[in-house]
């Protein structure tokens, strides 16, 4: 099999398009999903039964399905009760609420990592809960939380393909479509690939830089 | 002392099946301070902790002033509740016996960040005080440091700082020395001793004797999730009236006595 050039100059520029597609919805949906695993994650530690169990039963129901059944139920069932959104609206919620659910066990498990007297004594200097979480827990808790929250980020990157099966014109869906017209599955699929591996390149490599950023204390003297 | 600043009305507290307060009572005046002192798990720290509304008791009140601070049982607090108790913990110090530094602030932000995030001060007002809570504990070279580089003994003093800084009228004090080496202690002491001075109400969980005979008005000596006696330091150590707070200063004796009269000289 040889690689027909001309696929990737002629098919080119709608691949990229489907690609800031992808870029779209992926920004949406983290940045919708990421505060939203934080609320998830305070609900979770919530004294209030009723909180903590809807964000449990929210979190289990969402990593305990397959992502397609997620997008699909959303899709058909929504109309139904008379909501119809766009198909990129729909493919931005589910990944929303499929990625939120994941970062808000991150989340957790970074803030439970914090010893129990830096909350105690947050609370005991007069500071309300949120204040404490804000100030003194969640900063701690980020060399934590902040790797696997990449490695989730990364997943949630590539879950976004399902997209495609709801007529989302993101970039495996772009692909589908130039396989369809060209028959040439190998070009228009090897182009996609390696474009999710640089947008995933791309997103690690700011992460490790926030991470850097964010968690290592400056040496002595410099502070 | 007739003045009642903190009263501790009728506290129990159950963990299970365990009541580690049995309906205590405990009122300390302006400006005294009393010593706590009772065997491991009597239920000393849970007092302690009744009194900020850290661990909420099952029954009791607790009143700072004469405006409550806490009243069990009740139902769910109402925000206006919470941020009422919010603002009496502003005011009650509390400093734990492993020190609780936040270890991601420098030693300066330590002191600064509650009084910004709480009382709402202004920066410059902060660190102004912040500055001047940290000369008075000794730290004024290390108001850069992170805390993982500072030794027990100053984390300890950073912590106290930390609280100094929020112009506290009340300061609770849980084994404030004993997770230090022993060498560190005096430092620590030599601290709290000066905040008797200047008349700081406190009320200290301690097992060094001696230093509760130094600066303590009162010594409560609790077993058992009770008070068992209590009175002026020389009268109650010389005299102890049960045999139980006999017992226990015997075996006390044995470990922390010696210990205590090297930091008698400071
Ligand atoms: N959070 C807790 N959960 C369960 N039991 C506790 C808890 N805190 C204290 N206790 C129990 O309550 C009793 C009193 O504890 P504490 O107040 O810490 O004693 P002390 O400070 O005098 O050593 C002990 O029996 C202890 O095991
Ligand atoms: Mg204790």
């Amino acid at each position: 099999m040889t690689l027909d050039l001309t696929i990737f100059v002629d098919y080119g520029p709608r691949i990229l398009l489907g690609f800031w597609m992808t870029i779209k919805i992926v920004v949406l949906a983290i940045s919708l999903g990421l505060p939203f695993g934080v609320v998830l994650a305070l609900a979770r530690r919530s004294r209030l039964r009723v909180l903590s169990w809807s964000a449990l039963a929210f979190i289990e129901i969402f990593r305990n399905t397959p992502f397609i059944i997620q997008v699909f139920l959303i899709y058909y069932v929504l109309p139904f009760y008379g909501l119809r959104l766009p198909a990129e609206q729909v493919g931005v919620l589910a990944l929303a609420a499929f990625g939120s659910a994941y970062f808000a066990e991150v989340i957790r498990g970074g803030i439970d990592a914090v010893p129990s007297g830096q909350l105690e004594s947050a609370r005991a200097i007069g500071m309300s809960d949120l204040q404490a979480m804000r100030h003194i827990v969640l900063p701690q808790s980020l060399a934590i939380i902040l790797p696997p929250l990449t490695n989730q980020m990364l997943s949630l990157i590539k879950e976004s393909a399902i997209l495609s099966t709801i007529t989302v014109q993101e970039m495996t869906m772009t692909a589908l479509r130039v396989q369809g017209e060209t028959f040439r599955p190998f070009e228009a699929f090897i182009m996609i690939a390696l474009l999710y591996w640089l947008l995933n390149e791309v997103v690690a490599i700011a992460m490790r830089a926030l991470e850097r950023r964010w968690t290592t204390k400056p040496v002595e003297g410099e502070a | 002392m007739a003045d009642k600043y903190l009263e501790l009305i009728g506290i129990t507290t159950r963990f299970g099946d365990v009541e580690a307060l049995q309906g205590v009572s405990l009122s300390v005046a302006r400006g005294e301070v009393v010593c706590l002192i009772g065997p491991s798990g009597c239920g000393k720290s849970t007092l302690l902790r009744a009194a900020n509304w850290l661990t909420p008791p099952n029954e009791g009140t607790v009143r700072l002033d004469g405006s409550v601070v806490g009243h069990a049982p009740q139902g769910r607090a109402t925000a206006a509740q919470i941020r009422a108790l919010n603002g009496h913990r502003a005011r009650i110090g509390m400093v734990f016996q492993q020190f609780n530094v936040w270890p991601h602030l420098t030693a300066l932000e330590n002191v600064v960040r509650a009084q910004m995030v709480v009382l709402r001060r202004d920066k410059s007002e902060a660190e102004a005080k912040a500055r001047q809570a940290l000369a008075d504990v000794g730290l004024s070279d290390k108001m850069d440091a992170w805390p993982e580089r500072l030794s027990g003994g100053q984390k300890q003093r950073l912590a106290i700082a930390r609280t100094l800084a929020m112009d506290p009228v009340l300061m609770l004090m849980d084994e404030p020395t004993s997770a230090l080496d022993p060498e560190l202690v005096a430092e620590v002491l030599a601290v709290l001793q000066r905040l008797a001075e200047i008349q700081m109400t406190m009320l200290i969980v301690t097992h060094e004797l001696g230093f509760a005979m130094r600066v303590a008005d009162r010594i409560v000596f609790m077993e058992a999730g009770g008070i068992v006696e209590q009175g002026p330091p020389q009268e109650l150590l010389s005299n102890p009236r049960t045999d139980r707070l006999k017992a226990f200063l015997d075996k006390l004796s044995l470990t922390t006595l010696p210990k205590d009269r090297e930091h008698a000289e400071i």
